[in-house]
């Protein structure tokens, strides 16, 4: 008996997990990123919903119709409802045909790229590291796992990645942009963002490419225009000296 | 009750029970109690792999295992964990089932099941013996993934043994599935119509089906990496003309319906249970066959959105039908709550284990609609949000509903009840570390925990949830020790269980418990989907009346 009292006390705030969940992306820093940050909450928001209702009705069975101890009567063994099946096979439908609405809209844009990019980087990720090389200009950026990666990048302008790998697949990952792409061998990827805030973001390979996957970190630092024309010019100097 | 168990029969049944008879043995249950053991020390093992990363990933730096260790620890857990446990524990339960579900004294080819059960064992410990080996076993996830499974990048013989291992594997689950097809097709007792089958009987057509049609192509995929490895082919290899992604279109061809291989046996299990536990038949049956079914259409159609962040497929269409099977799904869980409503629920552990099988579950069918979605799945592929995601739906959903099935189903097959009690501790145990492991994750995968990675940066703040997740894990694998003691406790000293235990509806419970040889001497009339229940009904009224 204690048993089904603490099960109750445990079952009816299990209903309540999503609610905790949902809306936790971190904050986006690029505009694509805002549309999927609230795409996100969209979908949160629905499947916050769905679980209170159909968990909420789990619970609410599992409490109202416990057998009484002792209650050997059979109940009713109705166990069909034409109309009512319809209803719950169409409402689910209904609600996927809107997911899959607001999320073709997103789509669209994230995966637009820009027609004029301010800055253009080709990213090589090979095992295990990245090479950065800043298109048009001769500075290149190496990260190796003893020796991290830190690339800068303007804000409110256009950002393109071009991807490409010479070993096996990678993937380039800065978790703030809500965004990645696979680094594949013999596929280049391109993708564009247009970074809103300055600010130092951490950037991962997040396709497991073997031995030291783990020691692809780099950071991202994202400056003013005037400051990342400076520092670029800056880079070019030391590439001539060495 | 008419049901004959003559001493003599025990007597007989007792006498062959030994190691040499379970080695040659070719009867339907003694095989289905091979598969179970079987995939159990696979779970236990597997199970084991994933304490050792959880303990390694409870704190940045590394302390337990290196990288090298690490990578070989998660292609093997990934791997036991889907070819050597769920799938076989799902042949386990069809083995000893189907027959008596459709009362037929066997299957349709005894000596060809007992093949199938040998391959297994073979096939897992050839994947297994790359621990053995100076390289050490396969490293490159369970995907396997080219270019990196190629021998520039994993040169080692363990690599090859894990490929033969999932190529046997594959044989062995197509000529399984074959059989399950010839049994339920050609073996059904008279009065067995095909819409007076077990819904679990539809489960076991419908997985059959998906094995039958995807495993062929991971065997094919296998074979051309093995010559890719060995025999000098460039079937991947993009310096020459080969292609990557191609790689991935295969194997995910089939690993997506292998996630439906991987569940619905389980959601056929469920359903068996839950009409029993709350007396009243199953609601909507028709219903419920239809829409296994369609999950079984719709999952041929799914692959590529694995694959989104390649850049390569077509990102609306495989959004679109990845959401779309979510409704089939959403239609059982309706089926199952009118099941249960205006019931009268018996809380006994099978029953609790499926309350746990709805609510995780339910958990990782929503959190698989976001991943549906390309714009999310680009912010948290790869993540951890995706193996918290596919945590709810297999450990959540099929292995809760496994235990479900073990504490429902062991009376049959040893004769012996599992002790309430402990099986109760069991379910809470196990369902308080499921969600303090696994619940964690979505969170840490939002924030950018990628996955498959030994160690991560202090600065990275992914500490806490980690340290809360492995402590997680060490209560899951406290309440699977809970379970082993009172398994092997009940089997010996159980209350006997009786042909009934449990007023079940299916024809398992019309013969003795464990059922002799032939598993019946006489058949109750089949009229509907509960025949066992309507004869018992029907003795009640007669003796009442
Ligand atoms: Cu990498």
């Amino acid at each position: 008996m204690e048993m089904s009292q603490r099960g109750r006390k445990i079952l009816v705030p299990a209903a309540f997990l999503p609610l905790i969940v949902s809306a936790c992306t971190p904050e986006p820093i690029t505009s694509q990123g805002e549309q999927v940050s609230d795409l996100y909450t969209i979908f949160s928001v629905i499947a916050a919903v769905i679980f209170v209702v159909v968990a909420g009705l789990i619970g609410w069975s599992l409490i109202r119709y416990r057998a009484k101890p002792g209650d050997d009567e059979l109940p009713p063994q109705f166990h069909t409802n034409l109309k009512l099946e319809i209803t719950w096979f169409a409402i689910p439908q209904v609600i996927v045909i809107g997911l899959f609405i607001a999320t073709a809209f997103v789509l669209v844009d994230v995966n637009e790229e820009a027609d004029d990019p301010a800055v253009t980087v080709d990213v090589e990720a090979f095992q295990w590291g990245w090479r950065f090389g800043y298109s048009g200009t001769d500075v290149t950026i190496i990260g190796i796992p003893q020796d991290p990666a830190e690339i800068v990048l303007p804000v409110n302008e256009p950002i393109t990645f071009v991807l490409n790998s010479d070993d096996v697949v990678h993937a380039f990952y800065i978790p703030k942009f809500l965004n990645k792409r696979d680094v594949i061998p013999g596929k280049e990827n391109r993708f564009s963002v247009t970074i809103q805030e300055e600010g130092t973001y951490q950037g991962f390979c997040a396709e497991f490419c073997g031995l030291l996957h783990d020691r692809m970190p780099f950071t991202v630092q994202a400056v003013s225009s005037a400051s990342f024309e400076s520092w670029l010019e800056g880079q070019g100097d030391d590439d001539g000296d060495s | 009750m008419a049901t004959v168990d003559s001493p003599a029969d025990f007597g007989i049944e007792r006498r062959r029970s030994g190691l040499v008879d379970y080695i040659t043995t070719t009867d339907h249950k003694k095989i289905g109690i091979l598969y179970l053991y079987t995939a159990v020390a696979f779970f236990l093992v597997a199970g084991a792999l994933a304490l050792v990363m959880r303990a390694e990933l409870a704190a940045p730096g590394l302390q337990v295992v290196d990288n090298q260790t690490y990578n070989e620890l998660f292609t093997m857990h990934g791997t036991a964990m889907m070819f050597f446990f769920v799938v076989p524990l799902a042949l386990a339960f069809a083995n000893y089932f189907v027959p008596l579900h459709i009362g037929a004294p066997d299957v349709a080819f005894p000596r060809l099941n007992a093949l199938t059960y040998w391959m297994f064992v073979l096939a897992g410990l050839t994947a297994f013996s790359g621990f053995a080996t100076s390289g050490g076993a396969a490293p490159f996830g369970w995907t396997g993934y080219v270019p990196l499974s190629e021998s520039t990048y994993s040169p080692s013989v363990g690599a090859d043994l894990w490929i033969m291992g999932l190529l046997l594997s594959g044989v062995s689950g197509t000529l399984g599935a074959v059989n399950f097809m010839a049994t339920i097709f050609g073996m059904r007792a008279p009065g067995m119509t095909m819409f007076r089958l077990p819904i679990f009987v539809w489960n076991i057509i419908v997985t059959s089906a998906l094995i039958m049609f995807t495993f062929p192509v991971l065997t094919a995929a296998l074979s051309m990496l093995f010559i890719d490895r060995n025999m000098g082919g460039h079937f991947f290899d993009p310096k020459v003309g080969g292609d990557p992604i191609l790689w991935q279109h295969l194997f995910w061809f089939f690993g997506h319906p292998e996630v439906y291989i991987a569940i619905l046996p389980f959601f056929g299990v469920v359903t068996e249970i839950i009409p029993v536990f709350s007396r009243k038949p199953l609601f909507g049956y028709r219903g419920f066959v239809f829409a296994t079914l369609l999950i079984g259409a719709y999952s041929f159609s799914v692959w590529a959105h694995h694959m989104f962040t390649t850049g390569a497929v077509d990102g609306p269409f495989f959004s679109a039908t990845s959401m779309l099977i979510a409704v089939p799904t959403g239609i059982k869980f309706f089926n199952w709550i009118a099941t249960m409503w205006r019931g009268k629920i018996r809380l006994r552990t099978p029953m609790l284990f499926c309350m746990g099988f709805l609510f995780m579950f339910l958990m990782g069918g929503i959190t698989g609609v976001f991943l549906a979605s390309p714009p999310i799945d680009f912010a948290v592929h790869d993540t951890y949000y995706v193996v918290g995601h596919m945590h709810y739906v297999l450990f959540g959903g099929s292995v809760f509903a496994i235990f479900a099935g073990i504490y429902y189903w062991a009376p049959k097959m040893f004769g012996r009840m599992m002790n309430e009690r402990l099986g109760k501790v069991h379910f809470w145990l196990m369902l308080l570390g499921f969600n303090v492991t696994f619940f964690p994750m979505f969170q840490l995968g939002l924030n950018g925990m990628v996955r498959r990675i030994a160690d991560y940066p202090a600065e990275t703040g992914f500490a806490p949830m980690n340290l809360l997740a492995s402590i997680g894990s060490a209560i899951i694998g406290l309440s699977v020790l809970v379970f082993v003691y009172n398994f092997f406790m009940s089997k010996r000293r159980g209350m006997p269980a009786g042909n009934d235990p449990w007023e079940g509806y299916t024809l398992e419970w019309a013969t003795t418990s464990p059922p002799p040889h032939h598993n019946f001497t006489r058949l109750p009339p089949i009229r509907s989907q509960q025949p066992v229940f309507d004869e018992t009904q029907q003795a009640q009224r007669e003796s009442r009346g």
